[in-house]
């Protein structure tokens, strides 16, 4: 069966199987409020309805395009853990003596049962999907392979496989498919907003059981937290497939790790779905309580996939650091290994670290909700102010973590493109490191009109304003590599899309320090001024550096190069349309506009900015989509490029592209620098048959 | 050499440009508040600074991406140049001093904005989903809208009785969390007469939006007067049940979500007709809108859910059994 | 293997580890019933904690250079190590959480406990560690059916900690009344901060007796007499939860003076 078929028969059953999922949901919800009050009504719009169409079609999806196996077994297999693990919940309850609505709650189930079945749920899709297979085995004593073959064609895309290039496809497809899914979200809001008062989502507007505000509030919650995930998968993408490359590992350290690491992301992302049909949550992804300690379902099942994907970006910075301590060629030392490696050791000491604190301040709220138990709830003596704490020791350095991959590509690519060396190669590697680490002590910046202690202000200020430094060596370093190189007439893609995540990032660092700064950011804390500002970093930090590096190393991975053309229309289209939406914002933003609002005062004259802002929403969307067609379009069609497109000096491009399954035939040894751009006669790597045996 | 001196013309050219393009834009609000003073020039100090760094980067590398472009035909590499560490050190300290200055300068410009009156006016300030009230303790006056004189220091002592929602005027420029279970603080001296609005910067939920109510500052005089009005307004409701309970509902933002007289909002149902007609509940059942079943509503609002209102639960307020009876007595009135 | 150690030698540092632990454990007790002294008891956990992690769990092995081929059971044993290391890193983090919650919310009390109780629990778990550290030692040295002894102590004596824990102590806390202040505005969050800290942790307990059953019946067959990672992770990741408690003991019975 060809590709395009089975996406289309796909496509079918998506179809096929809302229409069914809806039809069952509706029914089993008409049922059960007939059972628990005595009189059916059919919510059209409700939860139960919704939940078993967003479920039911994506199976039926995947089921069309690869048949039973892989991902479509272990959604089935979640769908099922979540019932099963419900079901049990509710059976206990009935037998401590709950009957009727307190047993079932306000949705299907209670909240307990809802959050015990969705994460059995989560477990089940791991053993479903089988990226536990090999794990089991071994508690059993018995020994596996240390590499599976994977099926060949796409078909293995769709399945368990311990390649990293496989899964660093994966993660990438995968973060492709949630920001596109954010997106949408964005553009529903951002439509929204285009006039003041309320238009369609008003509050006599009725979706999953939530008035139009309340939708509102949960598309703009859920637009951030997935696009978080969809930025942690984008980056665990570009690391999984270029770190071993660069390194000359076969694999990365621990390849069940690695798809571990991926495939629990999947359930994870259903669950932030799954959190916009059961009641949705308001809370903006930062889930502060009390708010996030009352509302319905849908919060707990956002706390639950964000410490489900919390596990897979734990895991998989493990896996990073491991791979670079561990599994580098003959000859890498430290001050030899490539800018990414740096960067990519940098974002995982925080990923590592870090993120458990996000779990954890998550799963308190949860107790909270489950048990009653009162860690911030202040009628309990608990303290709300404690969750920001906990909260923000990841969730601020988490914006490094997005970032400094993305200015690892930035410094990868540019010696290739201007043919000079990094400009102080040192520096900019220690600067990764000195952002990392500097970034673990400026959290409470976020909450000064938090009404912490007064004088813990003045202190987060100072550290704060100190990640202009090691920023700014890199920003100094940039344009001193750029200064009198060989510029590329023209420019090629990929450069196109570094120099713009340059702009667009300094863009983001110069509106930085006055948040930093405490009296000023009386002002701007939770405007738009912090939104345009925060999108300028992470669209500079990460989106331009992401596309950058797909348009990079697409051919690699392919051996086909992604159309030129269409990539600088994508470009030329992104650029000034994104500028001048972060621009509108902090203009509005420093005069009145409050962030996360379903709607503004009429009265402070913002109407016409907010159309100017969706309109370039719409474009920036329409971009993406080009970007989408033309990367699916170039894997079967695009020219061919298998030797070395950029004439890099690393060692990926040194061999034919696509890359062997294992890597490099031929082991290399590193014998020079990685950017002697315009060094006559210097090697960065020498590949010699190896003595011993081969991979 | 050429490069440099070109460059350095044109960094100042640029920085000067964004400075004053900037500037002249007029970036931020009305100044409404001698506490906006010290946040405005530091702001625009950090204009200054943001436009100079703004050419220092963009100017050399847009310079290079046109000057240095290749050649057709050229297919050599650029010089071999590795790095300076004379010149990385450089701009690792000088930023070193421009942070540690800027930090010193906020701090300034923080303990300016924090600066104490003694002789201010207190105001206690309570947030709730979603609506403001505002308690002036020195008169036994609340009120939905803030009212501020001229000149004159105001401390703000704010609580929330619920979720977090956070206090700002941006003509003021400050800004202040209200956390339950705690008193937070802010103090305001107003500057310019005019009306504004505070708005909730926090999000506290799904009318978040509309968290917004009227400040007004006046002079000293109309102020006193207003004042006045007021409290010859709470004496005169203070004698009946109903003007109890009118002043309890307008003290505790219920038109939040009930509508009254067509003005509020649609969160919970509509309150004229709320005594006397048959009422349809979720269940689909009904029950006659007598004053137990509006006492009940009151006390312990999931009792009984008025159909088409499932989705927005009301929390209870406690309120004494006393307060229930003015309101509903209140609410009686509304046909 | 060509990475052996005296197996008398390790045995009796081991035994003398144990006599230090068991010691300060008895100090940490008798300052928090006397002097009441937080530095003191700061810095006796920290003592405690480091031999743990340079004795039993071995830390320098990290540093070990691992000569040859990158598909060597040593090497690669040498990975599976840091990636454990690396772990237990990011786990102890959750663990801090725990605690800057407790210091936040209870600052200098501590629940009502039974303190006789709390005492008999630390020890059972320090023994054990003991035992899995005699383990350890024995199956790298080929003795499985000394191994096998040991492991099988070291998860009764687990279990027994899991019991004490869970099943003792936490009905006894019912009784005193810390049930009930999950929600009760009276007596602050002291209970959920005790069920929380006691909660993560006998989790992270029965998962490290799951990795013991598994070694323990794989060991039975004779999997391990050449290659003994998997022993090494089970017994470093019990010493681990055995590092969380000697922080968390002080943090729940000692410090501070008794609520309710």
């Amino acid at each position: 069966m060809t590709k395009s078929r089975s996406v289309g028969s796909g496509l079918l059953l998506l179809v096929i199987g809302g229409v069914v999922g809806y039809g069952v949901g509706l029914g089993l919800d008409f049922l059960v409020t007939l059972l628990t009050t005595g009189s059916g009504k059919l919510n059209f719009s409700g939860s139960v309805a919704g939940l078993f169409t967003l479920l039911s079609s994506v199976t039926a999806f995947f089921f069309g395009v690869v048949g039973y196996r892989g991902i479509t077994r272990g959604l089935n297999w979640q769908i099922f853990g979540t019932l099963f693990g419900g079901l049990f919940v509710t059976g206990i309850r009935f037998l401590m003596g709950m009957r009727g609505t307190q047993l079932f709650g306000s949705f299907f189930f209670s909240e307990p049962a809802w959050v015990f079945g969705a994460l059995v749920g989560a477990i089940s899709f791991l053993f479903g999907v089988g990226a536990l297979d090999d794990w089991m085995k071994w508690a059993r004593g018995i020994d596996t392979p240390d590499h599976h073959e994977d099926v060949p064609g796409w078909e293995k895309y769709l399945g368990v496989s311990l390649d990293h290039k496989v899964i660093g496809i994966q993660y990438t497809v995968t973060a492709l498919v949630l920001i596109s899914v954010g997106g949408l979200f964005a553009l529903i809001f951002r439509t929204e907003l285009a006039q003041s008062q309320l238009q369609f989502l008003t509050s006599t507007f009725r979706l999953f059981n939530q008035t139009g505000p309340q939708i509102y509030n949960a598309l703009m919650s859920l637009h951030g937290m997935v696009m978080i995930v969809s930025i942690l998968l984008g980056i665990a993408g570009i690391m999984n497939y270029v770190v071993p490359l660069l390194l000359g590992a076969h694999d990365m350290a621990f390849p069940r790790m690695n798809a571990f690491a991926f495939w629990i992301a999947v359930p994870a992302s259903v669950l932030l779905l799954m959190s916009l049909v059961l009641g949705g949550f308001e809370t903006g992804w930062t889930g502060y309580p009390p708010l996030s300690s009352r509302g319905p379902v849908g919060v707990q099942m956002f706390f639950l996939g964000v410490f489900v994907a919390g596990w897979s970006s734990i895991l998989g910075a493990m896996n990073v650091i491991a791979t670079v301590l561990r599994m580098r060629a003959k000859g890498m030392t430290a001050m030899r290994l490539p800018i990414l490696v740096w960067a990519s050791i940098a974002t995982s000491i925080i990923s590592l670290t870090a993120t458990q604190l996000i779990g954890l301040s998550f799963q308190l709220v949860m107790f909270q909700r489950l048990l009653g138990m009162g860690f911030f709830d202040p009628a309990k003596g608990g303290n709300p102010v404690l969750f920001q704490h906990l909260f923000w020791f990841y969730s601020h350095p988490a914006v490094y973590v997005f970032v400094l991959p993305g200015l690892g590509v930035i410094s990868e690519l540019l010696p290739v493109f201007v043919r000079k060396p990094l400009f102080g190669y040192r520096w900019v590697a220690m600067s990764s490191l000195g952002i990392a680490l500097v970034g673990f002590v400026v959290w409470a910046h976020h909450m000064f009109t938090s009404g912490m202690n007064e004088y813990l202000r003045v202190p987060f200020m100072y550290s704060t304003l100190l990640v202009a430094i090691p920023t700014g060596v890199k920003f100094f370093s940039w344009v001193a590599t750029i200064w009198g190189g060989k510029i590329p007439n023209p420019m090629p893609t990929p450069f196109l899309f570094t120099v713009g995540a340059i702009f667009v990032f300094l863009l983001g660092g110069l509106t930085g320090p006055p948040n930093a700064t405490v009296s000023v950011d009386l002002h701007l804390h939770d405007t738009y001024f912090i939104v345009g500002h925060f999108h300028d970093t992470i669209f500079g930090g990460f989106v331009f550096p992401f596309f950058a590096a797909l348009y990079y190393w697409f051919p690699k991975a392919t051996g086909r190069r992604m159309n030129e053309f269409w990539g600088k229309v994508h470009f030329w289209l992104m650029t000034p349309s994104f500028l001048i939406l972060t621009f509108g914002m902090m203009r509005i933003g420093l005069l009145g506009m409050r962030r996360r609002i379903a709607d503004y005062d009429a009265a402070l004259g913002f109407d016409t900015t907010h159309l100017v802002l969706t309109i370039c929403g719409f474009l920036i969307a329409t971009s993406v989509l080009i970007f989408i067609i033309n990367f699916f379009h170039s894997v079967k069609n695009g020219e061919k490029a298998e030797g070395n497109l950029w004439n890099s000096r690393s060692p990926e491009w040194q061999v034919p592209s696509p890359m062997a399954a294992h890597n490099y035939e031929v082991p290399f040894e590193v014998v020079g620098e990685p950017y002697d751009y315009g060094l006559p006669g210097s090697k960065y790597v020498e590949f010699a048959p190896a003595k011993g045996k081969k991979h | 050499m050429r490069h440099f001196v070109i460059v350095g013309i044109l960094v100042i050219l640029m920085a000067g440009l964004t400075y004053v393009g900037l500037d002249s834009a007029g970036l931020m609000p009305v100044q409404a508040s001698a506490q906006s003073v010290p946040i405005d020039r530091m702001w625009n100090e950090q204009v200054i600074a943001m436009s100079f760094l703004f050419a220092l980067i963009v100017v050399p590398m847009f310079y290079s991406l046109i000057v240095f472009r290749r050649k057709k035909g050229d297919t050599t590499d650029a010089a071999h140049v590795e790095g300076n560490t004379r010149l990385e050190i450089v701009w690792t300290i000088l930023p070193f001093f421009a942070v540690v200055l800027f930090a010193y300068l906020g701090g300034n410009s923080l303990a300016q904005t924090l600066r104490a009156d003694p002789d201010a006016m207190v105001v206690k300030v309570t947030g709730r989903q979603w609506s403001w009230s505002f308690e002036y303790p020195d008169y036994g006056v609340t009120s939905k809208e803030l009212r501020l004189p001229v000149g004159k220091q105001v401390h703000l002592q704010m609580t929330s009785t619920d979720v977090i929602h956070s206090f700002w005027v941006p003509e003021f420029r400050v800004k202040q969390d209200l956390v339950p279970g705690r008193v937070t603080e802010l103090r305001i001296t107003p500057t310019l007469v005019g009306a504004w609005k505070v708005r909730c910067a926090e999000i506290c939920g799904a009318s978040h939006y509309s968290m917004e109510t009227p400040v007004v500052v006046t002079s000293q005089e109309d102020f006193d007067a207003w004042m006045a009005g007021e409290a010859a307004l709470v004496a005169e409701a203070a004698a009946t049940p109903e003007g109890r309970g009118k002043a309890l509902v307008a003290a505790n933002g219920c038109t939040a979500c009930h509508a009254i007289d067509g003005v509020g909002g649609n969160i919970g149902p509509k309150w004229n007709g709320a005594f006397g007609e048959e009422v349809e509940l979720s269940d689909g059942s009904t029950v006659p809108g007598d004053e137990a079943y509006l006492t009940e509503s009151i006390k312990s609002p999931q009792a009984k859910i008025v159909a088409g209102y499932e989705s927005q639960l009301m929390p209870t307020y406690g309120f004494t059994d006393e307060q229930i009876a003015d309101i509903v007595a209140y609410i009686k009135t509304l046909r | 293997m060509t990475h052996t150690e005296d197996k008398k030698t390790m045995l009796s540092q081991g035994i003398y580890i144990f006599v230090y632990l068991a010691a300060l454990t008895g100090l940490e007790f008798f300052v928090a019933i006397t002097f009441k002294s937080v530095a003191l008891l700061v810095v006796v956990a920290l003592v405690k904690a480091a031999l743990v992690v340079y004795y039993y769990m071995h830390i320098y092995k990290l540093n070990a250079e691992h000569e040859g081929d990158h598909d060597s059971y040593e090497y690669k044993s040498g990975t599976n190590r840091l990636g454990l290391w690396l772990f237990l890193i990011s786990d102890s983090f959750v663990f801090g959480g725990l605690l800057v919650m407790r210091i936040n919310l209870l600052g200098l009390t501590h629940p009502n406990l039974n303190q006789f109780l709390g005492l008999g629990v630390t020890s059972v778990l320090l023994v054990s560690s003991f035992f899995m550290n005699r383990g350890e030692t024995m199956i790298k040295n080929g003795d499985r059916k000394g191994f096998l002894t040991n492991t099988l102590i070291t998860f009764i004596l687990g279990l027994g900690f899991l019991i004490g824990v869970v099943f003792v102590e936490w009905r006894l806390a019912a009784h005193e009344g810390l049930v009930a202040s999950f929600g009760d505005p009276a007596k602050g969050p002291v209970g959920a901060v005790f069920y929380m800290m006691t909660g993560m942790h006998a989790f992270h307990v029965l998962t490290g007796l799951i990795f013991l059953a598994i070694v323990w019946i794989n060991g039975r067959k004779g999997l391990y007499d050449e290659k003994s990672y998997p022993v090494e992770a089970a017994a470093v990741y019990w010493h681990f939860v055995d590092v969380v408690w000697i922080f968390f003991y002080p943090a729940l019975y000692l410090i501070g003076t008794a609520i309710l």
